[in-house]
């Protein structure tokens, strides 16, 4: 179910449009929205190597997105370091640390995996509440501003963090691209489909299940750092925050799973839709647009279980076949 | 002729039950070995001990010389052991072409490569016009095809065929007959567990007969028929006559 040839086309397209958009949008507000969406299409698109093509299915990424948050940080305050530099490490760190979660995580298979991982990203939240002397407790720190200070990641507009984070979503979806071609692409879904069969013709499966989740963690750490520098704030409820994990899993889901822009769709769709609820509604009885967004996502799991992705590719393969039948 | 495999006083239980117990036998290169018992004999089982899903708790398995037991099956698969399951797995979000290529891919990295080889696998087995249809779209029979292309595409010396037959009409047992006699005819070792005696004659040349975890017969198919030990656990009395005289 994969749209191969014109998923690289499209992509390319995508980017150079999106490129062009602070040129256009100067609102902070709405560029503030498109960072968002953005930056959850990435942790969405690092999320979904692990989550959608081997369909396992974490609810702890936030682990890894506190790590990198965490890592660059404390790098950055305690040492000087450079959230440039900080964000590779926290990436390594993340990386390092999906090794024992994975060690245990996956000896469990579906909804035990689940919530194996939903305890890791919990756990390491406790251990920063609790262990003020490393890392500030739960009060959190501020990033010092430097104000415009490119060097340290720190930018005085909003459309250079834009830039940063556009290159990351087309970074992974570059990564993932380039990993639904290749061996372990098929490898991928094959251990999503039937891991009993997919050891059968040769797949070393724990080897490959260890090794994307160590790439869809490292990948998800970047996101933290990011989102640190972005909002100059970091405390554990943020940084290890379950909406983060829920939030990678769900556009992934409604955009659809395994498939190349199924996490992008998927966010643009669900951020756009709640920013516009919040607009139109927020006023009103409050949490009345939560509802209806809640609403809106039940259907659309409801009537496209596949996603918008695997609809498209539906509709797809049924205008390639019907000339051929007809 | 060699020696492909050699199963040596192999057992394995699950709590109380003894699901194999000290089963010993040997499978000669290019010949056709059928493994046949009553349901619950412990003939999957076996193929799961051999192939490195389960860990035997006593005995030894021994594949063109090279110990298999403590393997894990992904390393069996790459010592040329390769099965079908008698429930078929197959990818089934994947195309047919796309499910061949993950098995050609233990054998190179390149895409296109893996491509090319399972397409040769998938016309091997009389899949080609459906290649690029999602394998939840097939039949059981092409199934069935598509999981021995799939275990062809990783190049095995030794193919286990689990239960490849069940839920097939006739005209379609005969194909998978023929194609059996085909891999055969390719060098193929090959280990069959099967409940049709017409197909097992057809194309074993040595049967190995399996009751509650035991090993209770073991000859050429004309010799295992006869036995009255085999007709009484397995085969009905009703066919001793019959199978002695329609034997080839």
């Amino acid at each position: 179910m994969r749209l191969r040839g014109w998923g690289g086309l499209m992509l390319a397209l995508v980017i150079a449009a999106m490129s062009g958009l602070p040129l256009v949008v100067k609102s902070p507000f709405a560029l503030d929205i498109l960072i968002r969406i953005l930056l959850f299409a990435f942790i969405g698109t690092a999320w979904n190597l692990l989550g959608g093509y081997a369909r396992q299915f974490s609810l702890g990424h936030a682990a890894f997105f506190g790590l990198g948050a965490y890592t660059s940080t404390l790098l950055q305050i305690d040492f000087g370091i450079s959230p440039w530099i900080g964000m590779f490490a926290g990436g390594v760190v993340a990386m390092l640390a999906s090794l024992p979660i994975g060690w245990l995580c996956f000896r469990l298979r579906g909804p035990y995996f689940t919530i194996a991982t939903i305890a890791t990203a919990q756990v390491l939240m406790l251990i920063f509440l609790k262990f003020r002397d490393f890392a500030w407790g739960a009060e959190g720190t501020t990033i010092p501003n430097l104000g415009d200070a490119p060097l340290m990641m720190q930018f005085e507009g909003k459309a250079p963090y834009y830039y940063i984070v556009l290159g990351l979503l087309a970074a992974a979806l570059g990564i993932t691209a380039w990993i639904e071609r290749s061996r372990i692409g098929y490898y991928l879904v094959a251990i999503g489909e039937e891991e009993d069969a997919a050891e059968a013709v040769g797949i070393d499966v724990p080897r490959i299940k260890r090794d994307i989740y160590m790439i869809s963690s490292f990948l998800t750490a970047l996101a933290g750092t990011f989102y640190t520098q972005y909002i100059y704030f970091i405390d554990p409820q943020t940084a290890f925050n379950f909406s983060i994990s829920i939030e990678a899993a769900l556009v992934s889901i409604v955009g659809g799973v395994g498939t190349l822009l199924g996490p992008l769709i998927g966010t643009v769709l669900l951020e756009t839709t709640s920013a516009l609820l919040q607009s139109w509604l927020g006023n009103s009885v409050g949490g009345v647009q939560l509802t209806v967004y809640s609403l809106i996502l039940m259907a659309v799991i409801l009537w496209r279980p596949t996603g918008i992705m695997g609809y498209a590719a539906e509709v797809y393969a049924r205008r390639r076949q019907s000339p051929a039948s007809g | 002729m060699a020696d492909a495999l050699i199963v040596t006083n192999l057992g394995k239980r699950f709590g109380g039950l003894r699901a194999v117990q000290d089963v010993s036998f040997t499978v000669r290169e290019n010949e056709t070995l059928a493994l046949i018992g009553p349901n619950g004999a412990g003939k999957t089982t076996a193929f799961n001990l051999i192939m490195g899903f389960y860990r035997p708790d006593t005995g030894s398995v021994s594949a063109f010389g090279r110990e298999m037991v403590g393997l894990r099956p992904h390393d069996v698969c790459a010592h040329g052991l390769a099965r079908t399951f008698q429930v078929a797995k197959p990818f089934g979000g994947m195309t047919v072409v796309e499910n061949v290529m993950t098995g050609a891919f233990l054998r190179t990295r390149r895409p296109d490569a893996a491509r090319a080889k399972a397409r040769d696998a998938v016309d091997f087995v009389g899949l080609s016009t459906r290649e690029n249809r999602p394998a939840r779209d097939l039949t059981t029979i092409d199934q069935r095809r598509l999981e021995m292309a799939r275990a062809l595409a990783t190049e095995p010396r030794l193919l286990l065929l689990d239960e490849v037959m069940a839920g097939l009409n006739p005209a379609e047992v005969d194909q998978a007959v023929a194609l059996i006699g085909k891999l055969s005819g390719r060098g193929l070792t090959i280990v069959i567990v099967e409940h049709l005696m017409r197909a097992i004659m057809a194309v074993a040349r040595h049967i190995v007969v399996l009751d509650h975890g035991q090993k209770i017969a073991e000859g050429s198919p004309q010799e295992v028929v006869a036995n009255p030990e085999v007709i009484r656990a397995y085969l009905g009395s009703s066919y001793a006559p019959a199978a002695a005289g329609a034997a080839p």
